[in-house]
């Protein structure tokens, strides 16, 4: 049986922010409508077929003096991913000191890409 | 109390503030005093975790500690002297400034030049007059912010969202990422006041509503936030009857524009323009006191932190060249005034002698304009309430443009063809 599905995509590359109607025949894209550019046309495709985005969150630190680390991966993940992996950051605990561009983990959930730090975060001083 | 003498005072340690700072060290000014009220250096990108910050100024990708650490590091290389933990009190006209800190005590600097950036502040509940009781979990979006991503706590589990500007969005996203239900984000206009961007991947993608020309009326609850009413709102913005539904939850994020800050602006007297919040600036970057200068949100409020860092920039040079006596007077002024479509402009004053970028803020969304600037008109494909429009005034376009004492700005549809 064939499925047909329309959707709409709003293209983020420029601030023109072309609305794009997307026709989807049998999972597959037969169609896309009003976008003004390639670029645009290629993101809307990505944006149906395997949309990605960039991750960051915060994971608990030891020993600084503060709470949190700001975090981030090293590529976009999948967009399906995202809670997937704010979960597994949620167990994680680092040790100040920690620098900028620190791998916090390695390959993250088997994704092929890792998660580094974004600040420096020097050991509170002792008292 | 002995009174240092400084050449360039930069009020302020945020992202302006670091920009103005580094561009005055390398124009050859060697004694800079940076005075920050916060206990380090970055202003408010320390709390940006997010990405999106430099795609224009460094063509990369970064989040905003990322952002800002580049700039921490470059006045660290350059040995620029900054006192953290330092509130300043007061400046005069003839540029004396008085702060307070835990090691100094009380501090009297004289500037040759001064640089203003001292960002701005959010709204707040009090200044929205939401009726109700004032329970506990009604909280600034930017307070929600430095709860969650620098202190460390979750300030709440069911979430209404009012106001669609940017850091509402960006705190939408967060709350669900940490697990939050997010209820609702309500904004009273009948467009979003955030960027296209984010409301796709803040909003979009974790299927948050966005309730159009709908408002908060009032809040429930004696401890904690039980509640708020949400009505829709008429084309004037007021709520319509019977339109009433009540939204449970725990916490309520304002999300409800900023403010430039400027008290010591006025305790220098310098004059602010209505529209702005801020100080009236003219091409230099300079207030209507000589030798103060401001750059950034404290001027206006930016929506990229990369056009920020170019203002800084602009305005440490200007400073820089002030202190050289390198900074001939403008030999004429052009004041912009506000006119269709248009909400502000900076810089308010130019003179028409050199080219200069103007940023301007749109009343209501419109596709295919033209910004006309007295005799000369611009073509833009489309201009947002949330995006600055950036006109850039050639060397070329100065020297047609009509020189009179007053110039309108407007933005009108071209005409069809």
């Amino acid at each position: 049986m064939k499925k047909k599905e329309a959707r709409v995509i709003t293209c983020i590359i420029c601030p023109i922010g072309c609305k794009a109607k997307v026709t989807i025949k049998n999972g597959k894209i037969s169609k896309i409508e009003d976008v003004e550019c390639p670029r645009g046309e290629e993101y809307v495709a990505r944006e149906i077929e395997a949309p990605v985005r960039d991750f960051f969150t915060t994971v608990r630190i030891k020993g600084a003096n503060i709470l949190v680390l700001p975090v981030r991966s090293t590529q976009p993940i999948p967009k399906d991913k995202m809670l997937d992996c704010a979960l597994e950051l949620a167990n994680i605990v680092v040790d100040a000191p920690v620098e900028a561009g620190d791998v916090i983990v390695k390959n993250l959930l088997g994704l092929g890409v890792d998660i580094i730090a974004t600040r420096d975060m020097d050991r509170a001083k002792e008292r | 109390m002995a009174k240092r003498n400084v050449d360039i005072v930069v009020i302020g340690g945020g992202a302006a503030a670091l920009a103005a700072a580094i561009k005055a060290k390398e124009k050859g000014i060697e004694n800079i005093v940076i005075l920050e009220r916060s206990e380090e250096l970055g202003g408010i990108l320390p709390q940006c975790i997010h990405t999106g910050f430099g795609l224009s100024y460094f063509k990369e990708n970064l989040t905003g500690p990322e952002y800002i650490s580049r700039f921490i590091k470059k006045a660290q290389d350059l040995q620029i002297e900054y006192k953290p933990d330092t509130m300043v009190l007061e400046i005069t006209p003839e540029k004396e400034i008085t702060a307070v800190n835990s090691v100094d005590g009380l501090l009297t600097l004289q500037a040759k030049a001064i640089v203003l950036a001292m960002g701005c502040r959010e709204r707040t509940r009090g200044m929205l007059g939401i009726a109700g009781t004032r329970p506990a979990g009604i909280l600034t979006a930017g307070t929600a912010q430095r709860l969650m991503d620098i202190e460390g706590y979750m300030p709440g589990a069911k979430v209404v969202i009012l106001g669609s500007g940017d850091i509402g969005l960006i705190m939408a996203r967060r709350f669900a990422m940490e697990g939050a239900e997010v209820e609702a984000v309500v904004e009273i206009l009948p467009y979003p006041s955030g960027l296209d961007r984010n409301l796709v991947q803040c909003l979009e993608d974790f299927n948050i509503p966005l309730l159009l020309q709908h408002t908060v009326t009032s809040i429930r609850g004696s401890d904690r936030v039980e509640a708020v009413t949400v009505a829709k709102v008429d084309a004037s913005g007021k709520p319509v009857q019977d339109t009433e539904r009540i939204i449970e939850c725990d916490t309520l994020i304002l999300s409800v524009g900023l403010i430039p800050e400027n008290e010591l602006s006025q305790t220098a007297d310098i004059a602010l323009d209505s529209a702005t919040g801020g100080p009236i600036v003219n091409e230099y970057m300079e207030t209507s006191v000589q030798g103060i200068f401001a750059c950034g949100n404290v001027v206006h409020v930016y929506d990229l932190v990369d056009h920020v860092t170019q203002a800084g920039e602009f305005a440490g040079e200007s400073a820089a060249r002030y202190v050289l006596n390198q900074l001939p007077p403008l030999t004429r002024k052009i004041t912009l005034k506000a006119g269709d479509n248009v909400r502000s402009i900076v810089p308010q004053i130019i003179g028409g002698e050199e080219p200069a970028t103007l940023y301007l803020r749109v009343k209501k969304p419109m596709r295919d304009v033209k910004v006309t600037i007295g005799n000369l008109t611009i073509p833009k494909r489309v201009v947002k309430p949330p995006e600055m429009v950036v006109v850039n005034l050639t060397r070329q376009a100065i020297e047609k443009l009509e020189k009179r004492d007053e110039l309108k700005v407007s933005i009108e549809e071209k005409a069809k063809q």
